[in-house]
């Protein structure tokens, strides 16, 4: 585990985007804290919707009208982002933080070669020619273990696979050595061999590249592969946030314990899986008080009235709840006693 | 590549298009070997004689003008009216071949020059949109809300008469149409993964535009282009007939035709007398023409996949 007294990497603080729409104003970030540190995987977990991804792109200043970061800070190696020009961030991304999106085969330009894609960053951020930067595609596609990349960085990506894609993707995202990484959902649209191959591979580069990872996903199981640490979002807010053993065997939140207990198992008896019931409340009306208190099966009135605040229950441990001791208990009676968390 | 270029020989429409265009380049490549020029500006279009009436096809150079040539030491290479001679003695044969050249010089020309135009203009408000957006397409509604040919007209009038004035009145008034299809293409695709992947490189604006945005939705705007190479060619043709595009003896279509406009009926009792003057710079306005909209067309067959039946 790494320590925790050295400054963050990256520390986001009370950021706060919204989304003005003519129907209202969507708050799909509303006060998000966390931090990444030097060489640590963050896992952004949570249910479509809940604001993970707008929470990435806020964090690249990405979005556009409508979205708009209102409030809160970026500090990024001790300098806010939301303070930068549109210059320097445009120096700081891709360089610095780098982002591997969901889907690959839309998130690669079908009209532009494999070659020209990574290149493209490195001759944007570095004083090299096009033939070197070719040449450094090439090896950058070694390094994603591209099968024959003298001939890949030829090719469209209609004429790659799916795992060749998201291969391709990720050497784009390292072309310039960032230190921070972050991906949305990079393996969702993979089936599960290629997955696990991706994930191996993100583990390996990160290593090899010394760089800190946000991973945005909402399946439990490829955070469980990679994370170290796990900031659990609920309707723009983070919910619970603690390391992957914590949050695996000891959750404190109703919330990440439906999540917890609704994935299938195979070593315990199940009669039907369980579900978090209800959905996700819809962001122009959000619930009074705490914003899961319509779903929980721990609500209580005081829920319905105040929102609960993020508290430190232990030291790298913040829950969001009113009820921590009620859902400690029900914890446990054992519902997690054979769950085995890898790392 | 292969494919677009077997589609366009495989049909026959596009490939008539494409005979024509090649018959009209051929003419305008060897325009010098065709029509050997007697003056110095190759554009003017020599008179055969100094005759009013249009003589008829095979007509051979007048003797005094043959005298003049010879007295000013011009050696004559060209002495026949082949398609016989326009009102003033304008050559017609002549006038056709050095007229192509001017045809492809205004086609190719204004319609480049209006695409260039459209396309800036259009990607960058579709780009960044917002009030940026707004005011680039409200200036183009307002010159798309002049009528194409007066407005040119007009400004060709306050520039002057001349060929090049002609070109800047259609460009003028042409580049709006491609604004606004490359607006709509692009508002579309921006809205793409592969965008804000690059934009999450640090690749910069001006760079999406062109290599990420502009391949992915310009084929609209060629297909747009190349029909309107032949509109703007019977524009500039048609302000040359209305007296106020080419100068007087240009070799220009529209003039030719504008040559014609007395002798169309003929003399009494010979209806149709003079059919040349008109019938030759005619065919050639609309060959011309054609040739570019069945390309046009087939380009949209071919790169446009609503119409391609695989969407």
């Amino acid at each position: 585990m790494i320590a925790n007294n050295k400054k963050p990497l990256l520390k986001v603080e009370d950021l706060k985007t919204y989304f003005f729409t003519e129907n209202g104003v969507v708050k799909a970030v509303d006060g998000v804290d966390f931090e990444v540190h030097k060489r640590e995987t963050l896992g952004l977990v949570g249910e479509s919707g809940c604001g993970k991804s707008v929470t990435a792109f806020s964090i690249m200043r990405l979005l556009d009208y409508p979205g708009k970061t209102v409030g809160g800070k970026i500090l990024f190696k001790d300098e806010n982002l939301l303070k930068k020009s549109a210059q320097e961030m445009r120096k700081i991304r891709g360089k610095e933080i780098a982002m591997i999106f969901q889907e690959p085969m839309t998130a690669l330009n079908p009209v532009l070669t494999i070659g020209y894609q990574i290149s493209e960053g490195l001759m944007m951020h570095f004083d090299i020619g096009k033939e070197e930067a070719m040449r450094k595609s090439i090896e950058l596609l070694e390094k994603v273990s591209m099968p024959i990349p003298e001939q890949r960085v030829n090719e469209y990506p209609h004429q790659l696979s799916g795992g060749m894609r998201q291969r391709a993707m990720i050497a784009m995202a390292m072309c310039c050595d960032p230190i921070l990484l972050i991906a949305d959902e990079p393996t969702t649209s993979l089936d599960v061999t290629i997955q696990a191959q991706i994930l191996d591979l993100m583990k390996l580069l990160l290593q090899e590249f010394n760089a800190s990872l946000i991973m945005i996903t909402h399946d439990l199981s490829v955070i469980a592969e990679i994370a170290d640490k796990i900031a659990v979002m609920y309707a723009g807010k983070i919910v619970e946030c603690a390391d992957i053993k914590t949050v695996f065997h000891a959750p404190l939140h109703p919330y990440t314990f439906g999540l917890l207990t609704s994935i299938p198992r195979l070593d315990v008896e199940m009669e039907r899986l369980n579900a978090i019931s209800g959905v996700v409340p819809d962001p122009l009306k959000f619930p009074q008080g705490c914003k899961f208190n319509p779903r929980c099966k721990f609500a209580t009135d005081r829920c319905k009235e105040e929102e609960p605040p993020l508290v430190k229950v232990e030291e790298g441990h913040m829950v969001r709840c009113w009820h921590i001791h009620r859902v400690k208990e029900e914890v446990k009676k054992g519902f997690f006693a054979g769950l085995r968390v890898d790392g | 590549m292969n494919r677009t270029l077997r589609k366009l020989f495989s049909n026959a429409a596009s490939l008539l298009g494409i005979i024509l265009l090649i018959f009209f380049i051929v003419i305008a490549v060897f325009a010098p070997v065709l029509a050997p020029p007697l003056s110095d500006d190759p554009y003017q279009i020599p008179r055969m004689s100094w005759d009013v009436n249009p003589q008829p096809p095979g007509f051979p150079m007048s003797d005094n003008i043959r005298d003049m040539y010879e007295y000013i030491g011009k050696e004559v290479k060209y002495d026949k009216a082949l398609c016989g001679t326009a009102q003033g003695g304008y050559d017609i044969f002549y006038g056709l071949i050095w007229g192509t050249r001017t045809a492809f010089k205004i086609g190719i020309i204004t319609v480049f020059a209006a695409m260039l135009i459209g396309l800036f203009t259009g990607s960058i408000a579709a780009y960044f949109g917002k009030w940026l957006d707004e005011i680039l397409m409200r200036i183009t509604d307002i010159f798309l809300s002049f009528p194409f040919l007066v407005a040119a007209m007009v400004l060709t009038t306050i520039l002057g008469r001349g060929l090049d004035k002609v070109m800047i009145a259609l460009i003028a008034f042409g580049w709006m149409g491609y604004a606004r299809v490359i607006r709509g293409s692009i508002l579309s695709a921006k809205e793409e993964t592969y965008v804000m992947a690059a934009k999450a490189l640090g690749v910069r604006d001006g760079k999406i535009i062109w290599r990420h945005l502009l391949p992915n939705t310009i084929f609209p705007v060629l297909i747009q282009a190349s029909m309107n190479i032949g509109t703007m060619v019977v524009t500039a043709a048609t302000l040359s007939f209305l007296g106020v595009g080419a100068p007087m003896g240009y070799a220009d279509w529209g003039q030719m035709v504008s040559f014609a406009r007395n002798w169309i009926i003929g003399a009494p009792g010979h209806a149709g007398q003079y059919w040349y003057t008109v019938f030759y710079p005619g065919i050639f306005i609309i060959l011309f023409v054609l040739a570019w909209n069945l390309i046009g067309d087939t380009l949209r067959d071919i790169l446009d996949p609503r119409l391609r039946g695989e969407l």
